[in-house]
């Protein structure tokens, strides 16, 4: 919201470039993501309840959990961020459709390798620095995906490149949600 | 042992001999200064060795998350150590490159911030490991962190620079030293078409006439050479890896004993088993 906010301040009476826009609006989805979505795994550690998970849960059902509540986080965040986006700096997307469907494709993404990553560091010191540090090299190819595709949406030209980001960004998060329980069972009970 | 000595002098000697042999080598044109095109040997091998280093680490990897013995977190992590290091002489080289030819340090050429993230992916796996001071823990979550980089590795590596667009807002030039220096293959001649004013040819595309067969042997020998070398960098690695797991099990079977020493102090070890863990009787 900050980055939002700050950057309607700053292009106060002047249009944004869509291409600076979508760059602006993903540099707002990923901050918010690395800073929120690994808490639900940080959390645990710090209250002392992730003994406990281990003990009494399935691997696939704590990640799972934790990865569904992220994507609800995630999709209020992005459903705040864009309407803010559009409201107070202007570029209303030329295609709707592909803007939506980047966005819920990318929070899907941003919410699988998010939650994976917090897990593996909740056990780590330093561990909400380090969520970030190890989240973002994983996130970029998607933020890449994401940025490309709603520059397309913003400004309505070359739709089949938008919609191959889109595609791109839904096989990203396929391919997180469907492998990252597999890979977190091998290590959470360890 | 006596061959294992000889083989390493003979590697050293070949590997001076190929970076002779790259400077004898006729200068490339179509460069801002032809002679210092010869990076190119120094660049593409450590960038081909850094992907495979890093996906037969992820293999390991992943052959530690199904079995858990520790010996493939040691192959893992010396793997990833010597594809860091290979990635790095890319990157640095790269950069050089640029500098030369492209008159900047860093021009944002998509090829080259995609291998920037590359090596931010490499930092993050050794920052991980940073994190856990315990041995087990450490080795499940890198493992798994190295299989998970698999995903964005391959984008960033095999998608990415291959795009179109990318492509064509690329410096990395695709035929960088045409077999046009030392008489190569002629171009294949141009067929008269008839146009029909309907159905336009599509644009033609820029004769290729394949990478110059002197450069490509340098590169070929310079290549072979160093995969020998960070081979054997990474079997000592592996050795000297194997080693301290070996301590680290030794301590943790101390510890497990109550049989703990303080800080400083030597441990006491069995004079009859030649230190395999069991106390000294007298």
């Amino acid at each position: 919201v900050l980055i939002v906010v700050t950057l309607a301040f700053a292009s106060f009476g002047t249009r944004v470039e869509a291409q600076i826009a979508a760059g602006l609006l993903w540099a707002g989805l990923l901050f918010s993501a690395v800073v929120s979505l690994p808490r639900t795994f940080l959390l645990e550690e710090e209250q002392g309840t992730g003994d406990l998970l281990r003990l009494l849960a399935r691997p696939h059902a704590v990640f799972w959990g934790k990865a569904l509540f992220n994507l609800a986080q995630m999709l209020g965040i992005a459903c705040l961020l864009s309407v803010l986006f559009i409201v107070l700096v202007g570029p209303s997307p030329a295609s709707p459709a592909l803007y939506v469907g980047a966005l819920l494709c990318g929070s899907a993404g941003l919410a699988g390798a998010v939650t994976f990553c917090g897990a593996l560091v909740a056990q780590a010191e330093h561990r909400a620095a380090l969520a970030g540090a190890v989240s973002l090299p994983i996130l970029l190819p998607l933020i890449w995906l994401g940025v490309a595709s709603t520059k397309v949406a913003l400004t309505g030209s070359m739709m089949a490149q938008g919609i191959q980001g889109m595609m791109g960004l839904a096989a990203y998060a396929a391919i997180t949600l469907a492998a990252g329980p597999y890979v977190f069972a091998a290590v959470w009970k360890s | 042992v006596e061959i294992v000595k000889w083989a390493r002098w003979l590697l050293l000697v070949l590997m001076g001999g190929a970076v002779v042999w790259s400077f004898l080598v006729p200068d490339a044109a179509g460069f801002q200064k032809p002679s210092l095109a010869r990076i190119v040997f120094f660049h593409l091998p450590p960038a081909f060795l850094a992907t495979g280093f890093l996906f037969t680490g992820a293999w390991f990897s992943f052959r530690y998350l199904r079995s858990k013995e520790p010996e493939w977190d040691v192959r893992a992590v010396a793997c990833i150590e010597v594809g860091f290091l290979m990635a790095c002489l890319t990157m640095a080289s790269g950069i050089l490159f640029s500098k030369v030819q492209w008159l900047e340090w860093w021009n944002w050429d998509p090829r080259q911030t995609s291998f920037l993230m590359v090596l931010l992916l490499f930092s993050a796996y050794f920052l991980l490991r940073m994190a856990f001071p315990d041995r087990e823990k450490r080795a499940g979550s890198a493992a798994a962190y190295a299989v998970a980089s698999v995903l964005p590795a391959v984008f960033l590596i095999f998608v990415f620079p291959r795009l179109p667009h990318v492509v064509n807002n690329s410096l990395h030039p695709n035929e960088t030293i045409p077999d046009t220096i030392t008489g190569g293959p002629a171009p294949r001649p141009r067929v008269d078409v008839v146009e029909d004013p309907n159905n336009p040819p599509p644009p033609a595309k820029p004769e290729t006439r394949g990478f110059d067969r002197n450069y490509t042997m340098v590169l070929f020998a310079v290549g072979g050479l160093l995969l020998a070398t960070t081979i054997w960098t990474y079997r000592l690695r592996v050795r000297a890896g194997l080693l301290e797991l070996e301590a680290d099990l030794l301590d943790e079977g101390l510890d497990d004993r109550g049989d703990t020493a303080a800080t400083g102090v030597v441990r006491p070890i069995s004079l009859h088993d030649q230190g395999r863990g069991t106390d000294y009787k007298g």
